[in-house]
Parts: C-alpha cells; structure tokens; sequence
C-alpha cells in the first residue's frame, strides 16, 4: 500500500503524490514513515525531506511546521516548500548575505523580527547545504 | 454657446479619461482574478490545519494557552485592512465609518497606506503600519499578524480584532469586524478554518491514537500562532479581491460617465457646427443681396 504525501503552504499545495516512504525533519531528529506507521502529529524544523518513489530519491526542503500521518496519508503543512531542483543557488545566497548583513545591524531591532531573520537564515542555509550535495 | 474649438477640445480630454478608466478597469478586473484565486489556493492550507486542531482538540487543557485566557478587555487591538492606493470608490471610505464608530479605547496596527493616513490624521494611537502591496506574501503579512500577537502577549492591547472589507460578490463589499484573539475555544477556530476550506463536512474531533512529538501541548502552541498567522493572511487576500472588484466597479462607472459625457459634447460640437455653416450661408447671402 504507497503512501500519499501531501505538502501544503499557505499560498498553494506544493506537492501531491503516491510514495513509497518519506524522511521528516522533525524537531527531535528524522522520522522515516514507512506504509502502516502509527498516527503521528508532529512538530518539524526547517531541513530536508527525502521523498523515494519507485528507488528514486527527490529532495525537498521545507521549513518549520508541522507533519500529520493518517492512515496512509503524509501530510505537511509548512510555511515554504521548495523542490531541489527548483532551488536558485545564486538567489539563496544573495538572500542569505541580506539576511545575515541585517542580522548584524539588527542589535537593536526587536527580538521577533531578530527571531524572524534567523530562521530565514536557517532556511537558505539548509538550501544551499541540500543544493550542494546534490552536485 | 461655446465656440467649436473649445468644445473640440473638452472631446478630446474625455476621450483620454475614458481610455484610461477603461485600462484600469481591464487592470483590475485581471487583478481581481487572481486575488481570487490566490484565496483557493489557500484551502488546502486550512483544511489540513483544522484536521491538526482537531485532533488535538480532546487531549489538551485549553484554557491554558495565552491565546485562549480570557482578560479583562481594557484596550482593544484593531488590525485594519485597507488599500495603498485609491480610486476604488467608497472600499477605505466605509471602512474608515466602521472604526470612527469605535469609542472604547484601542491601539491599531494599518495593513495599506490609506488606513495608516487615515488613523494618523484622525489622531488615533497606530502602533505600527505595513504596506499592502498587490503580491501580499504570506511572509510579509505573518510579520504583521506576529507583531499584533506579540503586543497581545505583552499587554499592550488585550484583544485582537480585525477590521477589513468583506468580499460577498463583484458589487458589494461589507466592512466588517472580526475579533480574533483571545480565541474562544478551538472549536471555534476549527469550524471557521472548515468554513475558509469550504469542507462538506465538519471535521471532527480525533480520538483515535495519535501519537505527538514532542508533546500535544507543545505542539498546540507552536500551531495556534500560525493559525492566528493564516487568518491574517486570509482576510488580507479577501481584502485584496474586495479592493480590485471596488476598483473594477469605480472605473466602470467613470467610463460609462465619461461615454455619455462624449454624447452630449459630441451633439453639443455638431449644433455648434451647423450653427456657424448656417450663420455663414447666411452672411453671404446677405452680402450678395446687398450688392
């Protein structure tokens, strides 16, 4: 029995196909989800997802929020979901060196908004890391 | 009677006004589209989080979470959507009704810069405001729904309201008022995401084993700010087709204003014309009798 993974942002539904089995970045490390995993509810972290369907390997990144397993349906509910390939390397790091030059300038900015870029941080750099390995 | 130059003239601007009224309204009707679309593809995203607050719903102590204690409401927090740019008929004007008819104290965050003249010139105490551009990103409206929540927390304001134009179809649009913190159970929450989703069903809450990680409550909290998050976004993107229809509407008119208007101007131009032919026959025939 495949799975079914669904990846959903608040601006679309990423992704929508059958599996064979997952790896989620949980915040307390990997879970793999194999057909006839027990309902799981769960926090996740911005990191890679590795989808293998029919002994192929595709990478995902996503960033924090959550991943529900139901049956035979995996679905994630995430704030961005970027497939592998689509990710611009050149844009990621142009993205990250703002975000890092802010960082440093942000001493006095609010502790949210400081939060806020450390997680994007977080986020470009988990893509580039995914990217690179790739290669 | 104005000479058939000036009224040339007048044509000639009119002409212009309403080819651009009628570009504008091409332009919005376009927009207007896709800001509805853009609140489709936010269905999945609500469905899924209602079928995750379901299933939380029966195994955590709720009034515990921030989100869900009552207090007493001594200042309100009012989110108000309007729009950065005008020409869309009375869309920020009915809005601006609905807030001059607030009395009680409340501190407001502006989405558009419209809102955020209209408070700063009507001397009312805006926390913070943001633009509202048309590609509204969820990432740019969750810094405001983050910044409202965090003065909630705090205890700058005590409750979290939205105020925005509803959108019930292409000609009207409703201002309308939302509170949104503190919630009033999930239950609540959960039925309006079903509402947004557009389920058939009402998702139940979930009995059935399900394990958390790390904890049911942890996760309850990290879930709630994202819906209190996606709400914003939501009402954001309906304000966004409300401004394009109000647009559409507004230009609409102008451009059937402006067709008229080249009517009467077009009939008024050609008795002028007959009239200056018909003094002119005149004039020589007058000159030929008298020789």
């Amino acid at each position: 029995m495949p799975l079914t993974l669904e990846i959903v942002t608040p601006e679309a539904k990423v992704y929508s196909d059958t599996i064979d089995t997952v790896v989620i970045p949980t915040v307390e490390g990997e879970v793999g989800i194999l057909p006839g995993h027990i309902p799981l509810l769960t926090q996740i972290q911005e990191g890679e997802l590795r989808v293998t369907k029919g002994g192929q390997t595709q990478w995902l990144v996503v960033s924090g929020g959550f991943a529900q397993v139901e049956g035979d349906k995996v679905r994630v509910l995430a704030e961005h979901a970027i497939d592998e390939e689509k990710i611009d390397e050149k844009a990621v790091e142009d993205a990250l060196k703002r975000a890092e030059q802010l960082l440093q300038d942000a001493s006095t900015t609010d502790p949210a908004q400081f939060e806020h870029l450390q997680e994007l941080v977080r986020f470009a750099g988990v893509q580039l890391d995914v990217k690179r390995r790739r290669r | 009677m104005a000479s058939t130059r000036d009224i040339r003239r007048r044509i000639k601007s009119v002409k212009n006004t309403r080819q651009i009224t009628k570009a504008m309204e091409l332009v919005a009707a376009s927009k207007m589209k896709k800001a509805q679309q853009a609140a489709l593809a936010g269905r999945p995203y609500a469905e899924l989080m209602a079928k995750m607050l379901a299933s939380l719903a029966n195994r955590v102590e709720e009034a515990q979470h921030p989100f869900l204690a009552r207090r007493e409401v001594r200042t309100r927090g009012i989110i108000l959507i309007t729009t950065d740019k005008g020409l869309c008929g009375p869309l920020n004007a009915n809005l601006f009704k609905l807030v001059s008819d607030i009395r009680t104290p409340a501190k407001y965050a502006a989405i558009g810069r419209k809102g955020a003249q209209f408070l700063a010139r009507t001397k009312r105490d805006l926390l913070a405001d943001f633009p509202a551009n048309d590609r509204a990103a969820f990432a740019d409206i969750r810094v405001v729904a983050e910044f409202m929540v965090k003065q909630y927390l705090d205890g700058v304001v005590d409750t979290v309201e939205l105020i925005w134009p509803r959108f019930r179809n292409t000609l009207v649009q409703v201002p309308s008022a939302l509170p949104l913190l503190p919630l009033q159970s999930l239950r609540h929450a959960i039925d309006d995401l079903d509402s947004h989703s557009g389920a058939a069903a009402m998702t139940q809450a979930d009995d059935r084993e399900i394990l958390f990680e790390p904890t049911a409550a942890v996760v309850l909290e990290a879930l709630l700010p994202l819906y209190i998050n996606r709400e914003v976004y939501e009402h954001v993107l309906e304000a966004k087709a409300s401004e394009h229809s109000a647009r559409m509407v507004a230009m609409k008119t102008a451009k059937d204003n402006a067709t008229k208007l080249l009517g009467d101007l077009t009939l008024e131009y050609n008795k002028a014309r007959q009239a200056g032919i018909t003094q002119e026959i005149l004039e020589i025939a007058a000159a030929q009798f008298a020789a």
